[in-house]
């Protein structure tokens, strides 16, 4: 990949899979600015591959983007896309702008955990509330990667982060609960161990006309993984775990971690405490959709019902 | 899309109108099609009245969750290529200050009305104080320039909104409307032009000749110099940069190195164009041994005061901002080589433009101001004054 970079402009390949073209030009020795081991590099690079499977207009699916590491993704997904790096936790507010604005349009906001569970929670709730017709990624690395590992409102009960050097202590903000409160009609969440239950959620979302919340768990090795120890979110079993300093013993322990839907059902509290439940949490295509209801209120203000 | 059912004009002639209803027609006849907003008092009547507007023009009003929400939905809008704009009070300009910083790093074209109220803090909410402007023209972190029109009228409530429409759609900058409580809430005839003479005075938002889509954002031209201001990109089209991302970036909207050349770009626009920005209106100057400078509201107390003052043979103009930011540097300097006072009666206690007129009379010539809060200017405070420095 870091060959891409020292390509000229008219030696650039027509294919989706390469850099955004002009990353040649800024960084002279391009490659991903992901640490080793984020999670970050597989959403990108499944993202560009179902823009491009799916033959998704690029004028039609504008990418609003919040602030976090993830925003370095700009770079790297589908390079006919038009993408805006929105401030920090403002994406869903200059969504809703875009698509009130042109309604042919489906926005897709890449968001973190910080960005729309911490900042940006009250447009978060209110996205899913109006049900507008968009597609909200949420990629909960259970830190604040990019200032440096500060604990986030997801980090997980026990955890060390810079902000909470002995141990975090503060109940946990569920993305999915959430939006599952707040109204917003397709609801899943996935791992980056699970990437093909991610395209298929992301194709359903694509789909679905109405507000789709994915939430996706990724690992942070830099600032999670390397001060945590694998026994988190499994206290209750006794198991005394080592630090998870490498990318796989995060995968690893994302799978361990969590538990599929239909599974939880039968789980106590307890087992479930500091796990992540996947799988799709509802899925209601025949709620009204804001924009579709907006323009009805159009047509009978213009007076031609 | 405006829809052509005729809906978007007003009947041509004379309407009785409060303020911020002729604001919001305004607003409408230059073309606006998306609002968000926010409820706040003393601007309240601006979502009310485009909430019902919006609609029947195929125009969108949204009342989003906060004003933050609102001034993102707003950008958001404007950059898929809708006249957008936003109506708030101070405390709501507080909270819309970040966004208003990144829409002038990616040069998004939107309108501002700030309908002032007393501050600091919630303040007398239906009071008017003009103690924005000090925010107005610093919003936001990072230097860059707005642009602030100050009507006193409702009829200027009207025109300078699309005026304002026109400068956010030539100069792509932050765009603000001081308007005030009182202002705002002030019932007067607003005499509604035709169609036709609307429609002459409107800058469209159009996409440029598709050889002009290289250069999306402003950009100093290599052979004159001279800056040049591209028109707005749109997204959904094919003029648009593959990112908008709010870093110093050159006319493609790529990330550069150069952030000097970026700011001085963005700070120039302005700058260089204060000639067509600034808008200055005299009274009674020529002759004038003492200079009334005001904006807004104080300005009609002056003219009755000017007037008295006349009578009884002392020399005294006034020369008004209509435009109060970018300041007008040069035309203050012409108007008070000559002056023995300046007066500047504002309705604020500190004198923000007072202080940017001894900038540039360099406290040669003595600035008398006249504070005043929550409450007009009478004109016997003006007079008081004039007559002091006469003597």
């Amino acid at each position: 990949m870091s060959d891409i970079g020292r390509m000229l402009k008219n030696e650039q390949p027509e294919h989706p899979y390469v850099p955004f073209s002009y990353a040649g030009s800024m960084f002279n020795n391009f490659a991903t600015r992901f640490c080793s081991g984020c999670g970050y590099g597989i959403i990108a690079q499944l993202f560009t591959r179902i823009f491009e499977d799916e033959h998704l207009d690029p004028k039609l699916f504008p990418t609003v983007i919040g602030i976090g590491c993830y925003s370095q993704m700009l770079l790297l997904v589908h390079y006919k896309s038009q993408k805006i790096l929105a401030l920090h936790g403002r994406a869903p507010a200059v969504a809703t702008g875009m698509k009130m604005a042109n309604p042919r349009m489906k926005p897709i906001i890449f968001s973190g955990d910080g960005d729309s569970l911490g900042i940006g929670g009250n447009h978060f709730i209110h996205l899913c509330r109006r049900n507008l017709d968009c597609i909200m990624l949420i990629f909960n690395n259970s830190i604040y990667a990019m200032t440096g590992g500060q604990g986030a409102p997801t980090t997980l009960f026990g955890a060390q982060s810079t902000t909470t050097p002995y141990k975090m202590f503060e109940n946990r903000s569920d993305g999915v609960e959430l939006a599952l409160a707040a109204g917003a009609t397709y609801v899943a969440r996935t791992t980056v161990a699970h990437p093909r239950t991610y395209m298929k959620y992301f194709r359903r979302a694509l789909a679905h006309k109405g507000t789709s919340v994915i939430e996706i768990i990724t690992p942070c090795i830099t600032y999670f993984g390397r001060k945590n120890l694998d026994s988190l979110g499994a206290e209750y079993t006794g198991v005394k775990g080592e630090k998870m300093d490498q990318g796989f013993k995060m995968i690893d322990w994302i799978k361990r971690n969590t538990v599929r839907i239909n599974q939880a059902k039968f789980m106590s509290e307890e087992e479930l405490f500091n796990k992540y439940i996947i799988g799709e949490f509802r899925y209601e295509p025949n709620k009204p959709e804001y924009s579709e209801e907006y323009a009805k209120i159009q047509k009978i203000a213009m007076g031609d019902k | 899309m405006i829809s052509e059912n005729g809906k978007r004009f007003l009947e041509p002639g004379r309407h009785l109108m409060m303020g911020n209803e002729a604001m919001s027609e305004g607003a409408i006849s230059a073309g606006l099609t998306y609002f968000g907003g926010y409820p706040i008092t003393p601007s309240t009547e601006v979502i009310e009245h485009l909430a019902r507007r919006l609609p029947e023009i195929g125009g969108v009003c949204m009342q989003m969750e906060d004003e933050l929400a609102s001034i993102n939905s707003v950008i958001g809008a404007s950059l898929v290529g809708a006249k957008a704009m936003t109506a708030t009070s101070g405390p709501g300009l507080s909270l819309m200050v970040e966004t208003i910083s990144m829409a002038a790093n990616l040069e998004i074209p939107f309108v501002f009305c700030d309908v002032q109220r007393n501050g600091p803090g919630t303040g007398f909410v239906t009071e008017p104080h003009h103690n924005d402007l000090g925010l107005v023209r610093f919003s936001g972190n990072g230097e860059f320039q707005v642009i602030a029109l100050a009507p006193m009228t409702c009829q200027e409530l009207f025109d300078l909104t699309i005026t304002a429409f026109n400068f956010a759609e030539i100069y792509r900058c932050p765009v603000f409307i001081l308007s005030d409580a009182y202002l705002g809430h002030l019932h007067e005839i607003v005499i509604i032009p035709s169609k036709e003479e609307i429609l002459e005075r409107v800058v469209n938002r159009e996409l440029p000749a598709p050889e002009d889509y290289v250069k999306k954002f402003t950009y100093f031209d290599d052979i004159s110099g001279e800056i040049v201001i591209p028109k707005p990109p749109q997204m959904g089209t094919d003029y648009c940069p593959g990112l908008f991302i709010h870093q110093p970036h050159n006319y493609e909207g790529l990330p550069t190195p150069k952030p000097m050349q970026f700011i001085k770009s963005i700070m120039d626009k302005v700058n260089k164009n204060k000639d067509k920005i600034c808008l200055t209106d005299k009274y009674k100057l020529e002759d004038a041994e003492f200079v009334i400078i005001a904006y807004g509201l104080p300005v009609r107390a002056s003219y009755r005061a000017v007037d008295i003052a006349r009578n009884e043979g002392i020399k005294v103009g006034i020369f008004r901002l209509i435009t109060v930011w970018p300041f007008p540097d040069e035309k203050v300097k012409d108007v008070v080589k000559d002056a023995k006072a300046i007066i500047v009666p504002e309705l604020n206690y500190t004198g923000v433009i007072a202080e940017q007129v001894e900038r540039v009379t360099k406290l040669e010539t003595p600035v008398i101001k006249i504070p005043q809060v929550c409450e007009f200017h009478h004109p016997d405070d003006i007079l008081k004054v004039i007559r002091e420095v006469a003597k």
